[in-house]
């Protein structure tokens, strides 16, 4: 494959298994398998779907692209090398091109930082720029995510925001180190349609802007039909379909795909009567 | 800008907890034992006679009653007794709040180790926590102290500070287990924050509200064995506090002669533990909502 050199994030042969009530009687023989031999790659600057219902593992697999967890088996290449069980300075070196934005803004700030402490955090744990300069950085990347004017935002605390604005702050401090590729877990979901539609042009511009990659987790459908370049269906732990999104959408192949396109609730109202 | 959060943070809970009749009788009677104990500052004003260690009424030879001159009486060689209940006072308040701020100090900082680092660390500090909690820890004082002989009053306060942090370590380790996994825990992980900065910069300010409520109730148990102790005659003798008062009651045969003498002492060990009880009572309800009664913010 020619286009194979321009894959940012290769994951060979991935699987994870997690291992219930591993106590002294019993080994834990029933496993669960959340990802079952999972080899995808994600090109350079798209932003690529993973689609799939609850319990799918979508989330286990970007639990595992951020370090949160590691595989049990196979590798993950960022740029052909190898990233799996990475420790130290490589291991900070990672975490400043890999970033994550977590589903529930309501959980994924702390109450007690200011909305600049937490922005400010991956500036100063990676020791980047004086204080000014973070400060000014910050102010602009508020304003990068829409939250406009940054200064009026810069002192306030998440209690004081709303779901949208606290989401925004969320994507403020995943883009603030400028990464390569950021990991999106169904950043919409707990939010309305409306603030959703808003914030997925503001990640189309983000991406635009900075040239990142991300990979954007959901279970909506439609919200990766509008989002997306390419999409992957997964189920059960395994990738079933993986297609530009017109393929996937116009034309899915595999039956758990056309079933989730046939569910997908739309304005076909005819259906009921 | 922090201190404007963490004020705001304190106003919020202070409208609760002066709401609370339990607070605000607690706050009523600490506030009375404050006034006591910066009052023994101004003893040594009166002159060399109203020591409460050393100075002597030359006119006093015996115990005697309520009087002008000595407001509750003096003991048996003519010491005056209400300034030694408020140097009491003073060393209660020292005894009971250092113990517990170094207990409490000690406490969440192995809890929060405990519960962020889970494993053997986890199993380590927990079993050891175990061994201390079982410790009674008057009897051990008292072992120790028929050892090493009369203790100084700051060691007394740093064993009591030692054998009560375990139950304090045991509440924020169960509040950490619950906080670790919490997605603005994992952002900051991800955002490639080390372990110290996690546990003190996340976990801290979300237990610290728990640690403060545990450390009234550290006051009381701190304060009860310090008097427990110089009761029994293990108390640093140099220094007046209320448990020696009840000891030279005692020790010189007054116990049923010199009611001005053996009361007051005992009111006000009585009181000023109930005092921190009761605030410790309505801090809980500041921070658990569930004990709020309807219609309070």
């Amino acid at each position: 494959m020619a286009e194979k050199h321009t894959h940012i994030i290769e994951l060979k042969g991935i699987i994870k298994e997690y291992h219930p009530q591993k106590s002294f009687f019993s080994k834990g023989e029933n496993k669960i398998v959340a990802l079952n031999n999972i080899n995808l790659g994600i090109k350079k600057g798209e932003i690529f779907g993973l689609v799939g219902q609850s319990g799918s593992g979508k989330t286990t697999m970007g639990r595992l692209l951020v370090k949160l967890e590691e595989p049990t088996k196979g590798t993950i290449l960022l740029n052909k090398r190898p990233v799996t069980h990475l420790a130290g300075k490589a291991l900070n070196n990672y975490r400043s091109r890999v970033q994550m934005i977590f589903q529930d803004p309501y959980q994924s700030l702390n109450p007690h930082l200011s909305i600049s402490e937490t922005i400010l955090e991956p500036l100063k744990v990676h020791k980047i720029g004086t204080i000014v300069q973070r400060r000014e950085k910050v102010i602009h990347t508020l304003e990068t995510v829409g939250l406009l004017p940054g200064k009026d935002y810069y002192n306030r605390y998440p209690h004081q925001l709303s779901g949208g604005q606290r989401q925004r702050v969320a994507i403020a401090r995943a883009i603030v180190l400028e990464p390569e590729f950021v990991v999106a877990d169904e950043p919409t979901s707990m939010l309305d349609a409306t603030i959703a539609i808003q914030l997925f042009k503001l990640l189309t511009r983000i991406r635009k802007e900075f040239n990142m990659t991300f990979l954007f987790i959901t279970h909506n459908l439609a919200a990766a039909k509008y989002l997306c370049d390419r999409i992957a269906v997964i189920h059960e732990g395994n990738i079933v379909e993986v297609d530009s999104t017109n393929e996937i959408i116009g034309n899915p192949q595999h039956p758990y795909t056309k079933k989730l396109i046939q569910v997908q609730p739309g304005f076909h109202f005819n259906h009921l009567s | 800008m922090h201190k404007n959060h963490y004020l705001k943070r304190f106003l919020k809970g202070w409208k609760i907890f002066i709401k609370n009749p339990l607070g605000k009788a607690g706050l009523i009677i600490l506030f009375v034992f404050m006034l006591m104990a910066l009052a023994s500052f101004l003893v040594p004003l009166l002159g060399p006679m109203y020591d409460p260690m050393t100075g002597t009424d030359p006119n006093i030879k015996v115990s005697t009653g309520p009087s002008f001159s000595h407001w509750i009486g003096t003991d048996n060689v003519g010491r005056d007794l209400f300034t030694q209940l408020l140097e009491g006072a003073k060393v209660a308040f020292i005894v009971g709040l250092s113990s517990a701020f170094i207990s409490i100090v000690i406490g969440t900082t192995i809890g929060m180790i405990s519960g962020y680092a889970g494993g053997f660390i986890d199993a380590f500090l927990m079993r050891m926590a175990d061994i201390i909690m079982v410790m009674p820890s008057l009897v051990i004082l008292l072992i120790l102290a028929s050892i090493f002989g009369q203790f100084n009053i700051w060691i007394i306060v740093f064993i009591i500070a030692i054998m009560r942090w375990p139950a304090v370590s045991r509440i924020i380790r169960s509040q950490t287990l619950s906080l670790k996994n919490r997605p603005f825990i994992e952002a900051s992980k991800v955002a490639g924050a080390s372990n110290f900065r996690i546990i003190f910069r996340h976990i801290m300010p979300n237990v610290l509200p728990l640690a403060f409520l545990y450390m009234t109730f550290r006051v009381t148990s701190a304060i009860l064995v310090e008097a427990a102790l110089s009761f029994l005659g293990f108390g640093d003798p140099s220094q007046v506090s209320w448990g020696m008062m009840l000891q030279w009651v005692w020790k010189t045969g007054h116990m049923f002669q010199a009611p001005y003498w053996l009361m007051p002492p005992g009111i006000c060990i009585s009181l000023l533990t109930l005092a921190f009880y009761l605030l410790g009572r309505a801090m809980d309800e500041v921070l658990d909502p569930r004990l709020r009664k309807e219609g309070q913010a």
